[in-house]
């Protein structure tokens, strides 16, 4: 069976490659200004890359995200948990989540840039918005998912409740909670590359619209492909983390819970 | 569920969202905002009901709306049959498996500006945009649902004389839809936010546009009325994908 | 009836190993008989009613109805799942109705058949109602109300009552006699309850652990129509599961040191 896993782990590099062969003879065939080939793009990457201040700005945008999705993972996951082993919280949080839920994070920037201004702060609070409800969800599912009988058996063994929330809760809803990091980390991106494409001021979005508006089309094309190579990176990279985290957990299938 | 245990919970939770309105009512009341910042939610909400009744802005509503559904429906047909496909196929499988892991994670509001670029800035990028956005959770529940069909339903249905070819339609589809559904759901509300974000970003028209006018000169109340809108389209919706959901799984256990 | 001839089947577990489930069997089942393959867990006796039924192709060996070779499904073998394995989003009238209908029965006629079954096997009333809305024991019913529908020449039961509380099995096990007195259908069963295998059957296949043999055929020599109470009381059917109890621990023993 040596060719299959091979070709397995392989499969997402060919993907890619596949996706940008399909990318460049479309772009040959439509022969347009506006649709660059993959490799005219590809080669516009390292000007960005080399440039300081694109450079600068890209590493801001990480680093915005970075904070908001911190900040927001670490607050959500409490109250997550509270909500599944509290009815009461549960009932007072719900409704606010549900109605918060469809409204579109990043659609909040200029609302909140009128209250902010246009600093980071601004940027890392729609992030932080946008994070805390996948990962509130999944925490609160996985902690609510965990069987009674577990904690019996904790609370039979002498844990008061605060250490049966830490040493039982947390490890147990563990798989589940890190799925929700996961959706989260896919939307602080997402949020981050939304937020700064309608306010403009810096970051990879800002690039992205400004090399539109000048007619730049390499560099557009170019900027898509750092960004979804962020995309896919972040995601990947998390991914191992999740699994060495969880080793010991069953495999479970997630569906995104929601982008933008 | 005892009635009473429901009506504590039914208040409890109107409790934040009265609280939170109570709490923007004091803040513009007691002056700790300028009216230009952040408008009392009186103001707010008549404003809101004066423009739907508005012509103008009910167009951009219509704008809003028909890039939505357009979007969305395109991605229900693409999401449905790549992933009931995928479930059915190995072959299929292994080609759309690779695909889908690595562009789902890519951030597709990136691919805007090549949708402007190639589709212009009406609503053929919008549409594009929400289809792409829409499109995974769509197929990944399909594609979930549909390949954990029991397989002794399948089995039933072939001792009952259906054909193979018959078994897709008659057996795995109709035992899909409660994971159909979900992931339609999820794609709804992903088709909501991203043809606000979408108009937000480059528009012409449509309710994330007017946004962003107002916000431009500085409007605040016209601001917070197209938010309101589309949250309140979204969970109209949503509420009626909930009804719709709830008829045609009567059938089925609780999940 | 049913020829089952030098069938083995090898499954492969989770890319490792190659699991040996089924070995060497041969069997005939005649026609009209109720016959039993019990065993205890793991001793492929479900694999072999999937092989008769179709839904499994054996490794080696054939599996033979009325002389031609079983390739598939069809509907002169019909299952009684352990799981019911009824369609969620039809009725319990959907449900029995699909069979006859995939027939090519019209539609009004179906659904009178079905109706009437559905009565026979003490649903009435409960036509309109969805399968969740069912308890255990009346999903059975319905699972079997829908096979029979289609009239199988066979019946294929795999553990039908083994999800049922104590109660509902017995019932069911009274009731499923009492339907199959009417037309006498060729029925294969499978259990791992030896009295019931004893209870219902002619003929009784004692399979031994994996790789599944079969150990013995045991002619089971009671009258019919056969009284649960009476039967509890003879001593003939009290030998039967003594003797067969002992038999299957003989092969739980020997099968124990690997």
């Amino acid at each position: 069976m040596s060719p299959r896993p091979v070709l397995a782990r392989a499969a997402p590099v060919l993907t890619c490659l596949g996706l940008l062969a399909v990318w460049q003879i479309a772009s040959l065939a439509l022969n347009n200004d506006s649709f660059p080939t993959a490799i005219e793009a590809i080669r516009a990457i390292p000007s960005i890359l080399g440039d300081k201040e694109s450079l600068f700005n890209i590493l801001a945008s990480l680093r915005r995200m970075a904070i908001g999705f911190s900040v927001a993972v670490v607050a959500s996951i409490p109250l997550g948990l509270m909500m599944a082993r509290s009815r009461g919280v549960a009932s007072f949080f719900n409704p606010l989540l549900m109605v918060t839920y469809p409204v579109p994070k990043a659609a909040l920037m200029p609302i909140i840039m009128l209250w902010l201004g246009v600093g980071d702060l601004a940027k890392m609070l729609v992030i932080f918005l946008g994070v805390s409800l996948p990962v509130i969800y999944h925490s609160f599912q996985g902690a609510k998912a965990i069987e009674e009988k577990m904690l019996w058996s904790g609370a039979a063994m002498g844990l008061s409740a605060a250490q049966r929330m830490i040493r039982i809760v947390l490890p147990a809803a563990l798989p589940e909670i890190l799925t929700g990091c996961r959706t989260g980390l896919v939307l602080a991106l997402i949020t981050m590359v939304t937020s700064e494409m309608i306010a403009r001021q810096s970051g990879a979005g800002n690039i992205l619209f400004n090399s539109l508006d000048m007619g730049q089309y390499d560099t557009v094309y170019a900027m898509i492909i750092i960004i979804g190579a962020m995309g896919i990176g972040l995601d990947a990279a998390f991914e191992r983390l999740r699994a060495w985290l969880v080793k010991w957990s069953e495999p479970s299938f997630e569906i995104p819970l929601s982008f933008a | 569920m005892n009635p009473r245990a429901l009506t504590t919970d039914v208040l409890l939770g109107i409790v934040p969202i009265v609280l939170l309105v109570a709490l923007w009512q004091a803040i513009s009341s007691f002056g700790y905002a300028a009216v230009t910042l952040l408008p009392p939610p009186g103001l707010v909400f008549m404003r809101l009901v004066q423009q739907l009744f508005t012509g103008g802005f009910q167009q951009e509503i219509g704008a809003t709306l028909f890039r939505l559904f357009t979007g969305f429906s395109i991605a229900v047909v693409l999401g449905v049959t790549i992933g009931v496909a995928a479930a059915a196929s190995p072959a299929i499988n292994a080609v759309v498996r690779p695909i889908v892991r690595v562009l789902a994670p890519l951030p597709k509001v990136a691919l805007y500006p090549a949708l402007l670029l190639l589709l212009g800035f009406g609503h053929e990028s919008k549409i594009t945009l929400v289809a792409a956005d829409a499109l995974f959770p769509i197929l990944l529940s399909t594609y979930y649902g549909a390949s954990m069909v029991e397989q002794k339903l399948i089995w039933s249905a072939m001792a009952a004389g259906t054909p193979r070819g018959q078994i897709l339609f008659k057996v795995v589809l109709p035992a899909a839809v409660p994971s159909i559904l979900t992931g339609c759901r999820i794609g709804l509300v992903i088709s909501c936010i991203v043809v606000f974000l979408a108009e937000m970003i480059t528009s012409t028209d449509g309710l994330g546009h007017l946004l962003v006018t107002a916000a431009r000169t500085f409007q605040a109340v016209d601001m917070f009325v197209p938010l309101i809108t589309i949250s309140l389209l979204g969970l109209i919706l949503n509420g009626l994908l909930q009804g719709l959901r709830s008829h045609l799984l009567r059938g089925f256990p609780e999940v | 009836m049913i020829a089952i001839d030098h069938v083995s089947q090898v499954f492969q577990t989770s890319g490792r190993q190659n699991h040996l489930a089924l070995s060497d069997i041969s069997l005939t089942i005649e026609d009209g008989a109720f016959v039993s393959i019990l065993g205890p867990s793991g001793c492929g006796k479900s694999t072999l009613l999937y092989i008769v039924g179709g839904f499994v192709n054996p490794t080696q060996g054939l599996a033979k109805m009325k002389g031609k070779a079983i390739t598939g499904p069809g509907p002169d073998r019909g299952p009684v799942f352990q799981e019911f394995a009824l369609f969620p989003w039809k009725s319990v009238l959907g449900n029995v109705m699909y069979g006859p209908r995939q027939q090519g029965v019209r539609p009004a006629d179906a659904e009178a058949q079905s109706r009437a079954l559905i009565e026979m096997v003490g649903l009435k009333g409960f036509e309109d109602f969805y399968p969740k809305e069912l308890s255990g024991g009346m999903k059975q019913r319905v699972a079997l109300a829908r096979t029979l529908a289609y009239h199988p020449a066979v019946l294929l039961m795999d553990e039908p009552f083994g999800a049922l509380d104590a109660h509902t099995r017995t019932r069911l096990q009274n009731d499923l006699l009492n339907i199959w007195e009417r037309d006498r259908k060729t029925v294969l069963f499978v259990t791992h309850s030896v009295d019931e295998a004893v209870y219902l059957s002619d003929k009784v296949v004692v399979m031994t652990r994996a790789p599944g043999r079969i150990k013995q055929i045991v002619d089971i020599d009671l009258s019919r129509p056969r009284r649960r109470s009476e039967l509890l009381l003879d001593p003939r059917y009290q030998k039967y599961v003594v003797d067969i109890e002992r038999m299957i621990d003989d092969t739980s023993e020997n099968e124990l040191r690997p």
